[in-house]
């Protein structure tokens, strides 16, 4: 799947901007970006939902726009169960049957089964957990190549949020298939992500493998002995502030590590990163430590 | 768009108002087909009772079973709030998301919508009718039905209400969500008699008359969708017009839904374009309506202070449509519904 110099323009305002990105299969993807970043309006543009200002998103180098028998491929589940919430599992499975070829209605019936999903006349009544697992059981059972999820775990307790996240490595190891998810719990996506898009403003940011992120970035604690140098100052991101302590992050291969153990700190001390601390130094950082 | 799914997903959606179209021809074919011919035998009792009197069945009669009469106006409200639940309610709902990310064109969701719309008048339509006209011509007044055409009593309202239905279903197209789709195809639906009734009363109030083409003029009557739902259509050319204009609205629907713009949805119109146009448009009937009414407050021998009356109105209603009018198109009615 590839999403081609994708820009969406709302209300004069340029939400995505210039978005270029290949989606290979067998992948989890995680995209991620604060509030109102542009992420749920680049899985609805993904999905065929909203019509690109300009760019194109491509299944085997076919547009979806131009062809949207395409999107038997792409599932779209949103953060909301609105559109089915007045069906009966029985209805959605039907529904779901008759519009993707590729739907597995005995593999769904086994997954109903495996997570005490019973028949229901109105799938408004399971509670909010039973409704995420459905959804995401058809999603997997039309045997769509790429599943698009917004905050698929948004409001889910523990147990049922383990079931989801459990099934989701389990489909993507079992099938060649992709899954994009848009969230805001990175330590989530830490556990099962394969690469980390990052959305600020519209924009990718940055789009990396999760594992090239330890090579690529040092987290540390620091306690200078004197007040640190501007060109040493502006190559790091100020995680966090208090009194002299500062938690802070920059980039492996700079000369910035050296350049600081030169300058006798009282502490110096690295620590392990997470996808947290990225996000905070690239999104909010400098704000942070404000 | 014959894809089974997308025929159950419209009519979940709108069974309501299906089921409701139903009762509705019932009413208005057989049940009223029966009441009416006891009204007519007990009209025929009286006239027997007179002398040298004899009650005659007359067309007008025959036409209220079949296309006209209250259950015609019932059945128009219907067919909007038909159309309303197929498009309208979609865009107030994040059903629009589901439906666009199905693997159908947008082209194919659109004929599905209408495919399902006309099937369900037809089909209840004829369901209704048949019998209805086989009440009529087994009972002592058949030969009511000779005075009428079968254009009068079945072609014209059919085609009517397909022709409204389908122009119904193409305001949902322009328009961001159900509230704004039902409004904007009542003010359509009798735009072209609003905008002459209002001018002409423009010019009589003010004594000068450009034109004057009665009330309710053929041309315009024509041009004015509700009429084809309260059987004012029983001739040849509005029969023609009846086809020809839901040719046109479902060849512009289908090509506006194509160019849809989802992010949109919520708010009074889908295309931005039409504000500035709706904006003007509303405000200026609204003045002229509120001078139309102002006026006919002052007694007609009081030609100054009528015409003084109409401005007062018309200003009124100017200053409060700028302020609503304006309100309306920046509005935005979407439930967004609870996350998961």
């Amino acid at each position: 799947m590839n999403v081609q110099h994708v820009s969406k323009l709302i209300h004069h305002r340029l939400i995505l901007k210039d978005i270029d990105f290949t989606i290979e299969s067998g992948s989890i993807i995680g995209i991620v970006g604060r509030n109102g970043a542009g992420k749920t309006t680049l899985l609805r543009t993904m999905a065929g939902i909203l019509n690109p200002t300009s760019g194109d998103v491509l299944v085997k180098n076919k547009s979806i726009f131009q062809h949207p028998q395409l999107k038997e491929q792409i599932i779209f589940v949103p953060d909301s169960t609105e559109a089915m919430k007045n069906y009966s599992t029985k209805e959605m499975i039907f529904l779901y049957k008759t519009i993707y070829p590729g739907f597995d209605e005995a593999y769904m019936r086994e997954l109903m089964e495996r997570f005490q999903l019973e028949q229901i006349n109105k799938i408004g009544n399971y509670s909010k957990g039973m409704k995420a697992l459905f959804q995401l059981i058809a999603a997997f059972a039309t045997g769509a190549s790429y599943i698009l999820l917004d905050e698929p775990t948004d409001g889910l307790d523990v147990i049922v949020k383990r079931q989801v996240l459990q099934l989701l490595v389990e489909e993507v190891a079992e099938k060649d298939l992709s899954v994009l998810i848009s969230s805001h719990r990175l330590d989530e996506l830490e556990f099962m992500a394969d690469e980390i898009i990052m959305i600020r403003d519209g924009e990718v940011d940055s789009h990396y493998k999760l594992g090239d992120l330890s090579s690529r970035y040092r987290k540390a604690q620091l306690v200078p002995s004197s007040p640190l140098p501007d060109h040493i100052l502006s190559s790091l991101y100020v995680l966090d502030k208090t009194g002299r302590v500062m938690t802070i992050l920059f980039e492996a291969d700079s000369s910035i590590e050296k350049e600081l153990e030169q300058s006798n700190p009282v502490l110096f001390e690295t620590l392990p990163l997470s996808l947290e601390d990225y996000f905070v130094a690239k999104l909010g950082g400098d704000r942070l430590a404000e | 768009m014959l894809n089974k799914a997308l025929w159950f997903q419209n009519y979940k959606q709108s069974r309501l108002l299906i089921w409701a179209l139903l009762v509705l021809f019932i009413l208005q074919m057989p049940i009223q087909a029966i009441l009416s011919i006891e009204t007519w035998n007990e009209r025929a009792e009286q006239a027997g009772e007179a002398e040298e009197y004899v009650y005659e069945v007359q067309s007008w009669d025959v036409q209220q079973i079949f296309s006209q009469g209250n259950f015609t106006i019932f059945i128009a409200l219907a067919i909007i709030f038909f159309a309303v639940l197929l498009v309208g309610l979609e865009r107030n709902t994040r059903r629009n998301d589901f439906t666009f990310s199905l693997p159908f064109s947008r082209k194919q969701l659109y004929l599905a919508k209408w495919l399902l719309g006309i099937s369900v008048i037809t089909l209840f339509f004829i369901m209704n009718f048949v019998p209805a006209y086989f009440i009529i011509s087994a009972s002592e007044f058949d030969y009511g039905l000779h005075l009428v055409s079968s254009i009068e009593i079945f072609w014209a309202p059919l085609l009517g209400y397909i022709f409204f239905f389908t122009f119904a279903l193409f305001i949902g197209t322009v328009t961001g969500e159900m509230i704004s789709q039902t409004v904007l195809t009542l003010i359509t639906g009798f735009l072209p008699m609003i905008l002459l009734t209002l001018t002409q009363e423009f010019m009589r109030v003010h004594n000068f008359y450009l034109f004057s083409l009665g009330s309710q003029p053929r041309p315009i009557v024509y041009l004015t969708p509700i009429y084809y739902t309260i059987g004012q259509m029983g001739e040849l050319i509005g029969l023609s017009l009846a086809i020809i204009f839901t040719a046109l609205f479902l060849y512009f629907g289908i090509k506006l839904y194509n160019r849809n713009k989802v992010e949109h949805n919520g708010e009074f119109f889908i295309f931005k374009q039409i504000n500035p146009v709706f904006f003007t448009f509303l405000t200026v009937i609204a003045s002229l309506f509120g001078g139309s009414l102002v006026a006919s407050l002052a007694p007609w021998s009081a030609d100054a202070l009528r015409v003084i009356a109409y401005w007062i109105g018309f200003t009124t209603f100017l200053l409060f449509a700028l302020l609503a009018v304006r309100r309306l198109i920046t509005m935005n009615v979407t439930f967004r519904g609870k996350p998961m």
